[in-house]
């Protein structure tokens, strides 16, 4: 492909293309280099905000609790999309491009096309009246981590849906011809080969859930405090902080790490990096 | 399929079990996620945009009878009388989205054609470095600019060297901040969807109007840029349409809930609520996000090109 561009205007994209690279990390690494500020007092050691960090009880409950909602959802998450891509790639009825073939995507597009803001008040709202009514489900983990579930499971059940469709449909047809029942072939067929999309599906729903701010921020209650809602909460009382910049920066590294972790792994599948739709 | 299904006579009821039996099937399987969706997002949408019709009661809770009243107040007019507040906030709102998803496409042109012109097992990497800043979260993205645009960062003593801004001030918050805080979130959804395209370009079509002494810029404008235009319609649609409603950007670098319609919405549900406004500001925004995706579904549609539903 290379040989379609003469040399000089080869020269002028990449002339072009870098400073949008330097623009895309800057800002990040001018965070990094901010968490190495000299601690109050003059004191120049270095990782002195990192250490703070680990010091303080306000941040490890929020990276415990942000832990513990992207598990506890992508569970679920999983689960119920799973169900769904298997059940609509196999058992879709009605005819084709009518209604009632068209109804269950159209459910399972909502949460993805929805904007977060929109959602995240719906939510809000909901479980506002809710509790008002019944007492049941005030604000907090349990209600953020059903709003996670609602946007989790639909991406899983892209994933499973995909995969799903790239199988021969003789494989069940064989396994129906053995005399495995729709249990039996459901357990024995269908969750070994699709296995790699459930587990591809369960990283995604965790990744989501952790990125997650918006949907998050308006689920949340006063003791639900997540990773992105402390550091947003932070910023918006105090501005920028040398122990937020510390945190930030655990938090890049970690997710630039992973991104190039899973990049080294699927390499030979030639797959094409997307941008998180979660915020 | 079933040998029942050859027997001419038992060809109907055979059908018609099997079509239950699916129709059972499905709804056991897809039916739990489904309905979780219907139960914890369809339905509350459903009352929120119904909360738009309703009476501003005690609290800013809603209340009967039924009215077009926040409307009105979307649309301005208040106790106090017409204040332009809110058409200004909306305009500003289409403006920043429309100019995100421009500079955005400034940006991403030479990135993919730099990336499209690299060996075949480089450009996933190369890519992957264009996407990797939008898999960290928005808030951190977000604050990154804070740091570089604030009052004292290098960026402002250049912005008021140059007479850009005032001495005292910094590059924010502000118009300008909330300018560059969306084009740099969304940059990376322009550059994929364009990505698709430049990737499966013809380039036959370059190499005749080459053979024909077409000049480079003719060249592009003619034989690359047509050819990039489904890709570059849905890089408008993914930046433009969050980018309008966007609620992070406006809280840190904008400096007010009344600088976009995102934060404004949102201000109408926590700090002194206002519900019917709040949902009737929501069914605005709303009619917006919709217009957009049904301009350019008829668009795609117009130019052939192919969207690719998975489902």
């Amino acid at each position: 492909m290379s040989q379609h561009l003469a040399k000089p205007v080869r020269r002028a994209l990449f002339a072009a293309s870098m400073p949008v690279y330097l623009l895309l990390y800057a800002p990040l690494a001018l965070i990094a280099v901010f968490s190495f500020a000299p601690a109050p007092g003059g004191v120049a050691a270095s990782g002195f905000w990192y250490a703070e960090l680990l010091h303080s009880p306000g941040v490890l409950a929020a990276f415990r609790r942000s832990l513990t909602l992207a598990l506890g959802s992508s569970i679920l998450g999983t689960v119920l999309g799973t169900l769904m891509g298997f059940g609509l790639s196999r058992f879709r009825t009605g005819a084709k491009g009518g209604f009632a073939a068209a109804l269950p995507s159209l459910i399972i597009y909502t949460p993805i096309i929805m904007p977060s803001l929109v959602f995240g008040i719906s939510e809000l709202i909901f479980f506002n009246l809710v509790h008002r009514a019944t007492g049941f489900l005030a604000a907090g983990l349990l209600t953020m981590g059903i709003a996670h579930v609602t946007f989790q499971a639909p991406y899983v059940a892209l994933v499973v849906f995909a995969r799903m469709a790239g199988l021969d449909p003789n494989l069940f047809e064989a396994s129906h011809d053995l005399y495995a029942d729709a249990r039996q072939s459901f357990l024995h067929l269908t969750i070994p080969v699709i296995r790699p999309a459930i587990i591809g599906g369960f990283l995604l729903a965790f990744t989501l859930s952790i990125d997650d701010f918006t949907i998050s921020y308006f689920t949340a209650g006063p003791g639900s405090t997540t990773l992105p809602i402390y550091i947003y909460s932070a910023v918006a009382r105090k501005g920028i902080a040398p122990d937020i910049n510390a945190l930030a920066t655990l938090m890049i590294a970690t997710v630039i790490g992973i991104g190039l972790l899973q990049y080294v792994f699927t390499r030979h599948r030639e797959r094409r990096p997307m941008p998180r739709v979660g915020d | 399929m079933s040998t029942l299904t050859e027997v001419p006579i038992l060809r109907g009821t055979a059908e018609r079990a099997e079509r239950m039996a699916r129709a059972f099937r499905l709804w056991i399987t897809a039916g739990p996620g489904l309905g979780w969706i219907v139960v914890f997002l369809i339905l509350p949408s459903a009352i929120l945009l119904a909360i738009g019709f309703f009476s501003i009661g005690n609290y800013g809770n809603p209340r009967l009878p039924l009215t077009l009243e926040p409307f009105r107040e979307v649309a301005g007019y208040s106790i106090l009388g017409w204040s332009p507040a809110n058409i200004t906030t909306i305009l500003r709102s289409l403006v920043q989205a429309v100019s995100a998803a421009g500079l955005t496409i400034l940006l991403a042109y030479p990135v993919v054609f730099f990336i499209t012109a690299q060996p075949i097992a480089l450009r996933p990497l190369l890519l992957l470095f264009v996407v990797l800043p939008s898999w960290t979260n928005q808030v951190v993205r977000t604050y990154a600019w804070m740091e570089l645009l604030g009052p004292g960062s290098g960026l402002s003593h250049l912005a008021q060297t140059i007479g850009f801004i005032p001495h005292h001030l910094g590059l924010l918050p502000g118009i300008f901040a909330m300018q560059v805080g969306l084009t740099y979130n969304y940059l990376p959804y322009m550059v994929v969807p364009l990505y698709a395209a430049a990737e499966k370009l013809d380039w036959t079509l370059v190499e005749a109007g080459r053979d024909l002494y077409a000049s480079g810029t003719k060249l592009f404008w003619s034989a690359v840029f047509p050819q990039t235009i489904p890709g570059l319609l849905s890089g408008i649609i993914l930046v433009a349409i969050p980018a309008f409603g966007d609620y992070v950007v406006p809280m840190l670098l904008g400096g007010g809930k009344s600088m976009m319609i995102g934060s404004l919405i949102a201000a109408q549900f926590l700090n002194t609520p206002n519900w019917p406004y709040g949902a009737a500001l929501t069914i605005f925004m709303l009619i917006f996000t919709c217009g957009g995706l049904i301009v350019f579904r008829v668009m795609t549609k117009r130019l052939g090109g192919s969207e690719g539903t998975m489902m």
